[in-house]
């Protein structure tokens, strides 16, 4: 019964995920009781710190919600078998572009705000199409072209906030912070009878209209994926490349679309990080989050419905990691290594099967050495 | 100022010898990443190499009072970590990506992490006393009226750059380790069955590049600055990827594209006194990059058309003898 269960490749992925935050969380409490004076305290407020109080909840649910279009759009590009490290370069400029439309266009909110995000999906869409074309048209390493797109963004990224759009004469290269107008609204509607509701959320955890957008684009990704033709195309690509070709697939467009659509989830993440967490631009607006839609994406198995639930738990480390530096001697960075031990963990393919290999010999000579000692046969 | 000053000042010799040194720390990694690119792997973890090497250095010759000290741990730290990028990536069957991915979050991680262990600062190692490494003043090439005033008095990692192009360039196509990198980066399946070890090979070629990009990481924290920051490091590692490929896939071509990086760099900090915005033409060396990696395919493609019309016609003409 237990075997069979074993079996399912979903259960021994989850099982293999589980044995990984076990082992890089215990790897973690060594390192505290290494270097803290008070390392259970430190390790609590690492573990329950993002629960303990709403607005580090509403901090939590936050991160989450970026981490989770992040790995939708990665987990769109690996499902494909294709890889993109250009979800920065894409988040930077959905962040300029719906954060320009936020401050400056005189619209009303009903009109601007979707105005901001639908032009931050678009120029993520553009920008991913490019390294899209490079690798379907010229085989040019999809790696290299978004890592230099990326680092072309932050430039252009700091060029515009710092010559045109940070307040005259300022001393910090941030924006003014957006107007009413260009902020998401709490995920609460004001009405009477949700008022006190709305009135805790507002206040101490500012989750945003973001957290049904997200929840949305989890479900058109599903759908895109398994119910569209495109999403056929995009597995057969992943499944095997020559195979989709001889099959009559056109793997470029369907490279080039894969590509674009990853970025316009990217952008939409990064109109996030302006429109919903920090209510204004500033430099560096994606740094230590750009890379993490990788490891969501991973832990979520590329699959589009794991995603929120992946991002939930890996903002959760990120979240307490904030808290434990601020409440005990222990930096987050620690986090970080935690996080470098899960990813290596989860992605070793031949870590499991090792460890299985090992229990079956063990198992193997204790029957030998049963059967040596007492005849009996004991399995 | 004006243009002309601006003009003149590029070619300048303090202004050439600035640019070496700003490419050093590119020149290095980069070495590593052909060699590796070259054995059919990309090696994202330049940075995270780097960043521990840098850290490592700054450490132990704070600790040990000594420079030597300082450099041979920060090399046996770039090493270890690229085994540790090789184990998994060989052995584990980790995507060297992904694997590289864990390695520079690492690398960021247990640097700070360590930094504020040591210090109880999370910016830099300012309360360490660390040690920098010597300049070289060659008293022949040290009299050449322009030359010697670029190239003269540089730190040793300049020197050493320049070096270990060469003995890059000798081992990948004098010896025969390089032909055998290079058979393995190829193709693999015709190296195994010629005999060689691909495993090894690819674990030799990160090894090697986790012991330049050492070099380069301690560039940046004995040489250039003499303190550890952190993230010191700031993409170089990536930079030194896009020189590779900007290079055309050659030794001497990746030493020139990390120099035109170096130069377009330290041309950014000049152009800011004309009023240009220096990011507009920090961007200049990524899009020079994007268009060699579009010439470069496009020229791949042009010799893979070129060789299957040549066998065709070979094989017509020998269809054609046998009637």
């Amino acid at each position: 019964m237990i075997r069979k269960l074993y079996m399912k490749p979903a259960v021994r992925e989850f099982l293999r995920i589980l044995l990984a935050i076990t082992i890089s969380l215990t790897l973690g409490f060594i390192i505290t009781l290494l270097v803290s004076e008070d390392p259970v305290g430190a390790y609590k407020a690492f573990l329950t710190g993002p629960v303990s109080r709403i607005n580090r909840t509403g901090e939590w649910i936050k991160e989450a919600i970026t981490l989770t279009l992040l790995g939708l759009s990665v987990a769109l590009v690996f499902k494909a078998e294709l890889f993109s490290m250009g979800a920065e370069g894409q988040m930077l400029l959905g962040a300029l572009v719906s954060g320009t439309i936020s401050l400056f266009v005189p619209l009303p909110a009903i009109l601007r705000i979707p105005l901001a995000l639908f032009a931050a999906m678009l120029v993520g869409f553009l920008f991913g199409a490019l390294p899209g074309y490079l690798k379907a048209h010229l085989n040019a390493n999809e790696i290299v072209s978004t890592l230099m797109l990326n680092a072309i963004a932050l430039r252009v990224y700091d060029y515009f906030l710092i010559f045109h759009i940070k307040p005259e004469g300022a001393g910090y290269n941030a924006s003014d912070f957006f107007p009413k107008e260009g902020v998401l609204p709490t995920f609460i509607p004001n009405v009477p009878f949700l008022a006190e509701a709305y009135e805790l959320f507002s206040r101490r955890a500012n989750i945003t209209i973001m957290l049904y957008i997200a929840i949305a684009v989890v479900v058109l990704v599903w759908y895109l994926m398994y119910r569209t033709p495109f999403g056929y195309e995009l597995r057969m690509l992943g499944a095997n490349m020559k195979f989709a070709r001889y099959g009559g697939i056109n793997t470029k467009k369907t490279v080039i679309l894969t590509f674009a659509i990853s970025g316009a989830v990217a952008g939409l993440a990064g109109a996030h990080l302006g429109m919903g967490i920090h209510e204004k631009l500033i430099a560096n607006i994606t740094i230590g989050i750009a890379f993490e839609g990788i490891v969501v994406a991973l832990l979520a198995r590329n699959n589009p419905v794991a995603v929120p639930f992946a991002a939930l738990a890996y903002g959760y480390l990120r979240a307490g990691a904030d808290i434990m530096e601020r409440s005990s001697d222990v930096s987050r960075e620690m986090v970080l290594v935690i996080q470098a031990i899960i990813i290596l963990l989860v992605t070793a393919e031949r870590v499991l099967p090792i460890v299985q290999q090992r229990v079956n010999n063990m198992r193997e000579n204790t029957k030998a050495e049963a059967i040596e000692e007492g005849g009996q046969n004991v399995i | 100022m004006s243009f002309d000053v601006v003009l003149r000042s590029i070619f300048s010799a303090a202004f050439l010898a600035s640019v070496l040194r700003i490419s050093t720390p590119l020149i290095l990694p980069a070495l590593g990443g052909l060699i590796t690119d070259l054995s059919g792997a990309v090696n994202i973890a330049l940075e995270g190499i780097m960043l521990t090497s840098a850290f490592t250095g700054v450490v132990v010759s704070a600790y040990s009072g000594s420079v030597f000290l300082g450099v041979l741990a920060g090399v046996a730290s770039g090493v270890l970590i690229s085994f540790v990028l090789g184990w998994f990536h060989l052995h584990l069957e980790t995507n060297i990506i992904l694997a590289g991915i864990a390695i520079n979050i690492l690398a960021t991680g247990g640097t700070i992490f360590l930094l504020y262990v040591l210090t109880g600062d999370k910016g830099n190692s300012q309360s360490l006393a660390s040690g920098r490494v010597p300049n070289i003043n060659i008293p022949l090439i040290q009299d050449i009226p322009f030359l010697g005033r670029v190239i003269s008095g540089q730190h040793i990692f300049v020197w050493l750059a320049f070096i270990l192009t060469w003995l890059v360039s000798i081992y990948l196509y004098r010896t025969p380790w390089g032909t055998h990198l290079r058979a393995v980066g190829e193709n693999p399946q015709a190296a195994e069955t010629m005999g060689i070890n691909v495993k090894r090979t690819r674990m030799i070629a990160l090894l090697i590049s986790g012991f330049l990009a050492s070099f380069g990481g301690m560039t940046m924290s004995m040489a250039y600055l003499t303190i550890f920051q952190r993230e010191m490091t700031a993409g170089r590692g990536f930079i030194a990827l896009a020189a590779v490929y900007l290079g055309g896939r050659k030794p001497w071509g990746t030493l020139l594209a990390a120099i035109l990086f170096g130069f377009a760099d330290a041309l950014s900090h000049q152009l800011g006194s004309l009023r240009i915005p220096s990011q507009l033409v920090q961007t200049i060396p990524y899009i020079v990059t994007i268009l060699a990696l579009v010439i470069y395919n496009l020229r791949e493609q042009a010799v893979k058309r070129e060789r299957r019309r040549k066998f065709q016609e070979q094989h017509m003409q020998s269809m054609a003898s046998v009637e």
